[in-house]
């Protein structure tokens, strides 16, 4: 009697694997037999548009890489002056009191350079926060609106101000995708640089280098290899956003769809397609950024909790 | 109070306990010493039913624990166990992290869960920190609190697995004091360490365990002084200065 | 010897900080700014014309409400599927484990617009007969595929939360399941004292974020004539012309769909982050991504 259950708890291991394959075959299966079934997979249909699929797919791919590329400009600007260190503002009022009671001990210098130095501080001060409100806001803005929402803003900004390119579909959903990768950009390039900012400054100014000469050799560097994985995830996940596009006509697989599937009624075979497509530049783009990664990781840094909407990568446990 | 009869363990292909066999008198405290991989905190684990011995029994008070019929929950009451890593559940108070068991183990209200847990904080000498996170406590601190946690279970035994392993040096006074006074106040304890300072102190008796196996048992200066076995003499000139 | 009303249990951390209220009075400024002084110098449209509102204001109550819907029907079933799947992926039953990884790697390489249409176009197929006539044989078949398409955004957005919830649950700590084994509770009960809180504690700040996303995902539905703001302003656009408002006017319309949008994700992920800072527990530090 118990040599069953025994049985049975030694070879666990098999029947939970095959019952887990069962369960995966048997749903897709189920599904596959609702969608086609008695029609009969349309083969023909496949092997003769696959590659009007993958073109309008390379299409996607194109439109990525260019909007990605002008996004990284606008990304690292825009991260960069929203690194634009400001002291916390009691901080810098006592600092400012501090800097005038020195200078009122000191005779050799007069009122007005003084109040001359304290109004310069506080413009430049003012600028600089300013900026970098400004950049906060840009990229708030970018992450709080649907892309969807900017491809019509876009569109509509080209149909009343520059209405000869208006038909540029393609033209104006690169524009959108760059500024919106722009936004992104900028928050993963702050996060890199102000990740790498901290005590790093101060031991390269220690060492004797510039500020200037200290941000070539130190920082940079260093930044540059933490924001390449979440740069390449959201490489993946624009890849990903840029299929929004065919709300402007772009020649797009979508439309595809939607022409084909009226009167062929081969919307399985479409679906698969694309779905095979879309997976398997996904996935090999995934296993590139994995390699790029191991290839350029500190380890022991990292950037944290950078809110990545729409990163492939999966967040790692903590150690 | 609790004996191990012949305790088998393998993990897949590594026989980790090869028939252990020993007993431990209500009142006594034993010290279990051994090189690392020895199998000492698998066979703690097998005593509180953390794991499952493949064969062999584990008697507590002469109720044989490892059958069929037997809730593990029951057993673990009666034994209370001291981690290596302390533990403690990071999300709740030190005061909290005590009271819990008392609360959803025991059944106690509220108001007596948070009063006894108040004494028991005090007896490890944390009554200031009653309401502090884990994480805002020192490693020694930590300890001593997963020390009132087990304690607050009113545990017939206590099971300690390396519990000043990882710890700063400076931390390990204060946790080997609780666990001394524990000691001299007559609880059952069996201490896997490598504490020989706490051992020749404390412990009524000391097994040196290698390879899944009791090479040894005896006193503190037996074990210490006068190793019977190679394998014994070897690894207490290792530890010993 | 402490006298009872010496001994307090903790407060709770404080909620709202100045760097908050700064932050937020600096953005309703800009926002202010923004809306209703610089837009309209660049583009020459105002918000504060009652002509524009007169023809828009119709069709954005309706597209609000459309989208609040979905939102109110794909935030709680998102969350409820993405957790199901995320602690399925971490059990060691491969039966749980298996099929909710493919699930997860399904629905996150797949970007939601094509699960959007694919779902309209044979989303009705997959329901059996015999359920679609006995409670859905009021509706239109139009509307039960973008009913079905909403869901799809649902469970795109469950498989992120899945990889969210499987973080939170592999981040706590394994010893302290034993501890809490070690101690006399009852499986159920680790979980629920110990696991839960810790992991429910972890996800909330990439939860937050994944809300926002899924708020905005529901403008996907535009393209396919689903009933939400994005749809219902691109009718008004249709009619804009006739209207005689000058065509300028279509940035009006982004404009107030934008600031909508904005002011949505902006509660929606600073209530999160109230909710974090309430149960936040110093050692307990967000996933690292």
């Amino acid at each position: 009697m118990a040599d069953w259950r025994k049985f049975l708890r030694d070879r666990w291991r098999y029947i939970d694997t095959i019952l887990a394959l069962v369960v995966i075959v048997g749903s897709l299966w189920y599904i596959y037999d609702l969608l086609v079934g008695s029609r009969g997979l349309d083969v023909g249909y496949i092997t003769r548009n696959y590659g009007l699929y993958l073109h309008a797919v390379l299409t996607n791919v194109y439109a990525t890489t260019i909007a990605f590329l002008v996004g990284m400009a606008i990304g690292f600007s825009v991260g960069w002056l929203r690194t634009a260190r400001t002291l916390p503002l009691a901080k810098f009022v006592v600092s400012m009191r501090v800097e005038r009671r020195a200078r009122s001990e000191d005779p050799a210098i007069t009122e007005v350079s003084s109040i001359l130095l304290l109004f310069v501080s506080l413009v430049w001060y003012g600028a600089k926060y300013t900026v970098r409100r400004i950049g906060d806001g840009f990229v708030e803005i970018i992450r709080g609106t649907p892309l969807l929402v900017q491809i019509l803003f876009a569109a509509s900004f080209f149909v009343v101000f520059l209405p000869e390119y208006a038909t540029e579909g393609l033209l104006i959903g690169i524009v959108a995708l760059a500024i919106n990768t722009g936004g992104y950009q900028a928050e993963i390039f702050r996060a890199g640089l102000q990740t790498v900012h901290s005590g790093q400054i101060e031991a390269a100014r220690a060492i004797g280098f510039s500020r200037l000469r200290a941000m070539r050799y130190v920082i940079l560097p260093q930044a540059l290899r933490l924001i390449i994985p979440p740069l390449t995830n959201e490489y993946i996940g624009l890849f990903k956003a840029s299929t929004l596009l065919f709300v402007l006509g772009v020649q797009s697989e979508i439309s595809y769809t939607a022409q084909h599937q009226g009167f062929a009624g081969d919307v399985f075979e479409i679906f698969a397609m694309v779905t095979a497509i879309f997976l398997a530049i996904t996935v090999t783009l995934s296993f590139v950024v994995q390699a790029l990664e191991r290839r350029f990781r500190i380890p022991g840094l990292g950037i944290e909790a950078v809110r990545k909407p729409r990163g492939v990568k999966m967040p790692a446990p903590v150690a | 109070m609790i004996r191990v009869n012949n305790i088998q363990k393998h993990f897949g292909a590594l026989h980790v306990l090869r028939g252990i066999s020993f007993e431990v008198q209500k009142g006594e405290a034993i010290v279990i010493i051994g090189p690392s991989g020895s199998g000492k905190s698998t066979l703690l684990r097998c005593i509180n039913l953390l794991v499952e011995p493949d064969s062999g029994q584990v008697f507590i008070d002469g109720v044989q624990v490892n059958r069929r019929g037997i809730r593990h929950e029951w057993v673990r009451q009666q034994v209370g166990m001291v981690f290596q890593s302390f533990n403690l559940f990071t999300h709740l108070t030190a005061i909290d992290n005590v009271t819990l068991g008392l609360i959803r183990v025991k059944g106690l209200t509220h108001d007596k869960a948070v009063e006894k847990a108040r004494v028991l904080l005090a007896r490890v000498g944390l009554a200031p920190k009653a309401n502090s996170y884990p994480a805002e406590l020192s490693g020694g601190q930590q300890q001593r609190v997963a020390i009132a946690r087990a304690l607050a279970m009113d545990p017939k035994a206590m099971l300690f697995d390396e519990p000043t392993s990882a710890l700063d040096p400076e931390y390990i006074r204060e946790v080997l004091d609780v666990m001394t006074a524990l000691a001299r106040e007559g609880m059952t304890m069996i201490v896997v360490t490598h504490e020989m300072g706490f051992a020749s102190n404390v412990a009524s008796r000391i097994l040196f365990m290698d390879a899944g196996k009791v090479i040894e048992e005896g006193t503190a200066d037996q074990i210490f002084q006068h190793p019977k076995e190679e394998r014994t003499r070897a690894f207490v000139s290792k530890i010993l200065r | 010897m402490e006298t009872a009303t010496a001994f307090k249990l903790r407060e709770p951390p404080k909620l709202v900080t100045r760097i908050t209220l700064i932050h937020l009075i600096e953005m309703v400024v800009a926002g202010l700014l923004m809306v209703f002084v610089i837009l309209p110098a660049i583009f020459n449209f105002s918000l504060l014309s009652t002509q524009f509102w007169n023809i828009y204001t119709r069709f954005y109550v309706t597209g609000l409400f459309g989208t609040f819907f979905y939102v109110a029907l794909l935030l709680p079933l998102s969350v409820v599927l993405g957790f199901l799947m995320g602690w399925a992926r971490v059990s060691r039953v491969r039966i749980f484990s298996w099929p909710a990884s493919l699930y997860v790697n399904v629905f996150r390489g797949m970007p939601p617009l094509i699960l959007v249409i694919f779902a309209s176009l044979f989303g009705t197929s997959l329901i059996p007969q015999p359920i679609l006539d006995r409670f859905f044989a009021g509706f239109r078949r139009g509307d039960i595929a973008v009913g079905i398409a909403a869901i799809a955004i649902g469970m795109h957005s469950s498989a992120y939360q899945a990889e969210i919830f499987r973080a939170g649950f592999q981040s706590v700590p394994k010893g302290q399941v034993e501890a809490a084994q070690a101690l006399g509770l009852r499986p159920w009960q680790g979980m629920r004292h110990v696991i839960l809180p810790q992991t429910f504690r972890l996800s909330l700040p990439p939860l937050g974020n994944e809300f926002a996303v899924l708020i905005k995902d529901t403008s996907i539905l535009a393209a396919i004539t689903g009933i939400e703001l994005v749809a219902k302003s691109r009718d008004l656009l249709g009619i804009l012309p006739a209207s005689g408002l000058p065509i300028v006017w279509i940035f009006a319309v982004w404009t107030v769909v934008a600031v909508t949008y904005f002011v949505i994700t902006y509660i929606v992920t600073r209530g999160l982050r109230l909710l974090e800072r309430k149960f936040h527990t110093p050692g307990l530090e967000a996933i690292s991504l």
